[in-house]
């Protein structure tokens, strides 16, 4: 299964603007087909297990779903503009394509529900608790009537889409970063529906590489990664207590950091520059916590140093050296922060369930899985470039794209032998 | 208390019931042994650790002293660990005697709290003894020791205002405590009721705090009805005493006094692995403390019982009450299941109080001195 991207950015002013309602029709044709789905997938999940191949009619039925489902809800979220057709058709700017039917081994068949565990727990953080179109893929156990359509918790996809409508209605256009995100979680949930449906038995892929879009972005806070996935099982079995130094700590210096970042903002208002010392001081503290999450997170494994030393840490962010900033984006930083210190937010619950699962994994298999530390890499990129922003190391703004064009390499530590660093 | 001060032979089942006290020595043996046994795998476990826990170094990007916090951790991590299965023993030995009441989960959860403050102290030990080390290399425990007492002192005048689930003692027993206070020649002290019974039966009560925030805690359990109101005065009389004659005080001078060696040990053998400058010299640093600290409690407990003994006899002298002193130290045995009269190495050893026995002895004694 494969997602493809045409979409040109450009959205309707008009039909943003009412593009719940326009959507109405479908949701209700969406729920009748749903019902139907939910009854085929069961009837797709004996047939498989007995057959060990996903029957034809059945299979071709259930692609359809996921296919009308997709491009239902890129409308939805707005990562793409036309109206849907309910019947789906070729050429829909956010597609699905299906490969030829696959054999799937039976005993992965029978257990199917249970194995989609942690993915279903993955496509929460991306749905959020409550607004959950998604959350209708039939058969997901967790939603999938009318109620889930209430507003809830702001999973990614809300966040980006509710943000992504008022920038889409004020310039006709969608950002790069807002429809990356969206084609990345729904991308994300089509895999989920193919493997519940019983159409593949390759397992859903959080990671952010895997979705065929990328932004090109100079953007100066950017995170090199040089982990070699290896976890001591010690120190992850006691991590969140092993941390506790460490937050007691952070805590110590956000109250400093408070005071600094509102004389750095005064300093900067009036000069048009931040000060070097406190761009030093306000810079390690964004490696600091950058590095304390990821230790928390299991995105990485050494204890950190309490300094925020730049390169002291298999994922660290590279940050910009004092630069001139904008007196009008200055004066008014910590309001024009709030769309993305949201999206921080949603994103923080995908690092969140990425480091409940790989908390498990890495206790069985001593390694992080690979795409959960990949998933959680981009929301600690995303969350220093916005705690970069808002404490004026940089005045660029945080860029939302999970999969950036031509990472440059980064000067930082040696990577181990074998790796090679990667740069989020 | 007099110095030609003799305890009459008493016989422990006189009032407390032969049963009781069968029922007591079984309980406690059963935790001594037990208590024995966790002490020898968390030492079997730190000298294991003291030999290879340096490979964790491996697992930190942090300097010097992060590191040597994670080793800390790890090591006391460890020996949590090892302690699981006796901790586990002792709960359904106390849930069974109907002495704890509180869950496996409530423990659990509990447990994780305590070892997360176990933490937190490491790391300030390290914090304090390893940037010591960097100043004063070998001779980091000379002043070590009065930093410790100091942060000891802080703890003890701070402690009261930690304690969550306090609140106002009735009027009466604050009437008590300042008619004793008089007669103890002291200032009235604060008390309060500390709210335990969701978790025990047990009835306790302690003094703590120093200056301006000594109080006197007692357990809600104490207050439950099944101590009548002369003993709970004596309980209250006990404690004051602690504050009268500066307990706390001298119990932190002991402490500084014990901690000389204690870290001086430490620090000549961690000076094999380069001293406790170095991180890799924090595992064999912790065997040495726990070790240390286990050869040195015998003589801590012999001060503490020696305290709570000069308090005993204050309290008497306060209440002049000998009877209900004689009951209260015979139901605390019924009700916490309290051996009268444990052996002699385990009262040496483990004892931080006086024996049940030699309590009721001393109230007799007063009694036959009034007379």
């Amino acid at each position: 299964m494969r997602v493809t991207v045409s979409d040109d950015f450009r959205r309707s002013r008009l039909t943003v603007f009412f593009r719940l309602l326009l959507a109405i029709p479908h949701f209700i044709w969406w729920v009748l087909w749903s019902i139907a789905a939910v009854l085929i997938a069961i009837a797709n999940w004996f047939a498989t297990l007995v057959t060990g191949r996903s029957p034809d009619a059945l299979h071709r039925f259930l692609t359809t779903y996921i296919r009308y489902s997709t491009h239902l809800f890129a409308y939805v979220y707005l990562a793409a503009n036309p109206y849907p057709a309910f019947v789906p058709a070729q050429g829909y700017p956010v597609d699905v394509e299906f490969g030829e039917r696959e054999p799937q081994r039976r005993w992965v068949t029978a257990l199917r529900l249970f194995l989609a565990v942690p993915a279903l727990l993955l496509a929460a953080a991306f749905e959020g608790s409550g607004f959950g179109g998604w959350s209708g893929y039939p058969g997901d156990g967790y939603g999938g009537d009318e109620k889930s359509f209430a507003w809830g918790g702001g999973g990614v996809l809300l966040v980006v889409a509710v943000l992504g409508w008022f920038v889409s209605v004020a310039r006709a256009r969608m950002p790069f970063g807002f429809r990356d995100v969206v084609v990345y979680g729904l991308r994300f949930l089509a895999e989920l529906a193919s493997y519940l449906f019983v159409l593949t038995e390759r397992y859903p892929n959080v990671n952010p590489a895997a979705t065929p879009v990328s932004a090109p972005s100079d953007h100066p806070v950017r995170l090199t990664v040089t982990d070699d996935l290896r976890r001591s099982r010690l120190t992850v079995f006691f991590r969140l207590l092993l941390a506790i130094p460490n937050f007691v700590w952070l805590f110590l210096w956000t109250i400093a950091v408070i005071f600094a970042a509102f004389v750095t903002w005064v300093a900067t208002l009036i000069t048009g520059r931040p000060p070097e010392t406190l761009h030093r001081f306000l810079s390690a503290y964004v490696r600091y916590s950058t590095h304390l999450s990821a230790y928390v997170g299991l995105t990485a494994n050494p204890f950190p140093g309490f300094t925020g030393t730049a390169g002291s840490y298999p994922v660290d962010p590279k940050l910009p050296a004092p630069e001139k900033q904008h007196r009008l984006v200055t004066g008014f930083r910590i309001f024009l922060a709030l769309p993305a210190l949201l999206v921080s937010s949603a994103l923080h619950g995908l690092l969140v369930v990425s480091a409940f699962l790989g908390w498990f994994a890495s206790l069985a298999l001593g390694r992080m899985p690979r795409s959960l530390r990949e998933a959680q890499a981009y929301a600690l990129r995303y969350s220093a470039q916005v705690s970069s922003y808002v404490l004026l190391v940089t005045d660029r703004y945080a860029f939302s794209a999970p999969v950036l064009e031509a990472p440059e390499q980064l000067p930082g530590p040696e990577p181990p032998p074998g790796e090679t660093p990667a740069v989020a | 208390m007099p110095d030609d001060l003799v305890l009459p032979e008493v016989d422990p089942a006189s009032g407390i019931g032969a049963g009781v006290v069968e029922e007591a020595e079984e309980f406690e043996s059963f935790l001594r042994w037990s208590f024995i046994a966790s002490q020898l795998a968390a030492l079997a476990v730190l000298v294991v650790y003291a030999r290879r826990g340096t490979r964790f170094i491996r697992e930190s990007a942090a300097g010097r002293i992060g590191t040597g916090m994670l080793l800390g951790m790890l090591g006391l991590a460890l020996v949590w660990l090892s302690q699981l299965p006796f901790q586990l023993l002792e709960l359904w030995w106390l849930r069974r005697h109907d002495v704890w009441k509180a869950g496996y989960l409530d423990w659990f959860v509990e447990s994780w709290a305590l070892l997360a403050a176990e933490f937190l102290f490491i790391c300030l030990w390290l914090l304090i003894t390893m940037a010591l080390a960097a100043r004063f290399r070998s001779s980091w425990w000379l002043p070590a020791v009065p930093v410790f007492a100091g942060l000891a002192l802080l703890f003890a005048f701070l402690y009261p205002y930690l304690v969550v689930d306090q609140r106002a003692a009735p009027l009466e027993l604050k009437r008590d405590v300042a008619r004793f206070a008089e007669r103890q020649d002291t200032e009235p002290v604060k008390v309060v009721v500390e709210e335990t019974s969701e978790f025990t039966s047990a009835p306790n009560a302690y003094a703590t705090g120093l200056g301006p925030s000594r109080r006197i805690f007692l357990w809600d359990t104490l207050l439950d009805g099944r101590f009548d109101d002369g003993q709970v005065r004596v309980v209250l009389a006990h404690e004051l005493a602690h504050h009268a004659r500066e307990h706390i005080w001298k119990g932190i001078a002991w402490l500084a006094l014990l901690l000389l060696p204690l870290l001086g040990g430490v620090a000549w053998l961690t000076g094999r692995r380069g001293g406790l400058y170095q991180p890799r010299a924090v595992p064999l640093a912790l065997l040495a403390l726990v070790a240390g600290s286990l050869l040195l409690s015998p003589l801590d407990n012999a001060v503490s019982r020696e305290l709570e003994a000069e308090a005993d006899w204050i309290a008497l002298e306060t209440t002049r009450d000998p009877a209900a002193a004689r009951a209260l130290f015979r139901d605390l045995a019924r009700e916490a299941l309290e051996d009268p009269t444990p052996p002699h190495w385990a009262y040496q050893a483990l004892a931080t109080h006086p024996s049940i026995a030699k309590r009721i002895a001393m109230a007799t004694a007063w009694e036959r001195r009034k007379e």
